[in-house]
């Protein structure tokens, strides 16, 4: 499988339309049903992987408890522009007959691909992994 | 090259690539200059196995993404766990394969 412009993009969609429909999903329902849970190890092993508690990060994101959203996980953020960004960018490069977000997706792969941000990058996650077992989301 | 390594390189790495690239592989590597040949033999290629061992134990953290190279494909597989686990199980399946497509990538840079 080699990835191209268009395989990206539909990847890409699914992805959004996935955490769109999810999102809708978790914020119709009641806040206090456990069995909303997405995440596989959660599930499994009874740890929080690095990004649980994504969900109720953006949800207070779009609530406007922005410090709420960055101590329940500060990938919520992250997340929250991807969601709100790609799409857009997505729909300009379709219009427009260009590849500018998969040129720029296969330069922040190049990029995380060295050392010098891949090794600060895994270690915000592991911190964030340890400071979400700590919390006990 | 000659036909005798040609054949020895497919021998040992043949479980490295899909199928149906082989022959082109051999019927391309007969034709090439020697000169390529200590850096064709000595390319280091992933293993299939060893990334769907990984995808198994690690796949919900987009870690076999990582170890083949997809790293934006990675990084979506960790900040969703794994795709809300149904990418993870996909990724299964289709993690030998890319592996695969992932090799050929490689070889292609010096066959061509």
């Amino acid at each position: 499988m080699t990835l191209n412009r268009n395989k990206l993009y539909s990847i890409i969609f699914i992805g959004c339309l996935a955490g769109y429909i999810w999102l809708y999903y978790v914020a119709t329902q009641s806040q206090t049903d456990p069995s909303v849970e997405a995440c596989f190890i959660k599930h499994t092993l009874n740890i929080p992987c690095p990004s649980c508690g994504s969900t109720r990060s953006i949800i207070s994101l779009t609530k406007g408890h922005f410090t709420e959203a960055l101590l329940i996980n500060p990938l919520g953020y992250l997340i929250t522009i991807i969601l709100l960004v790609s799409p857009l960018w997505m729909v300009y490069d379709i219009i427009t007959k260009r590849k500018t977000l998969f040129e720029f997706y296969e330069k922040m792969e190049y990029y995380l691909r060295k050392p010098v941000y891949a090794i600060p990058l895994i270690f915000i996650v592991i911190i964030n992994w340890i400071w979400n077992i700590t919390k006990e989301l | 090259m000659e036909a005798q390594k040609v054949d020895m390189f497919i021998m040992t790495n043949a479980k490295f690539f899909e199928s149906h690239h082989i022959n082109s592989i051999r019927e391309r590597l007969i034709v090439l200059d020697d000169s390529k040949w200590p850096m064709i033999s000595t390319l280091q290629l992933k293993d299939p196995t060893t990334s769907l061992i990984i995808s198994i134990l690690a796949g919900s953290l987009g870690i076999d993404r990582f170890m083949i190279g997809d790293t934006g494909l990675g990084v979506g597989k960790l900040l969703t766990c794994g795709g809300f686990g149904i990418w993870a199980i996909i990724d299964w399946f289709m993690i030998q394969e890319a592996t695969r497509e992932k090799n050929m990538q490689k070889l292609q840079q010096f066959l061509y």
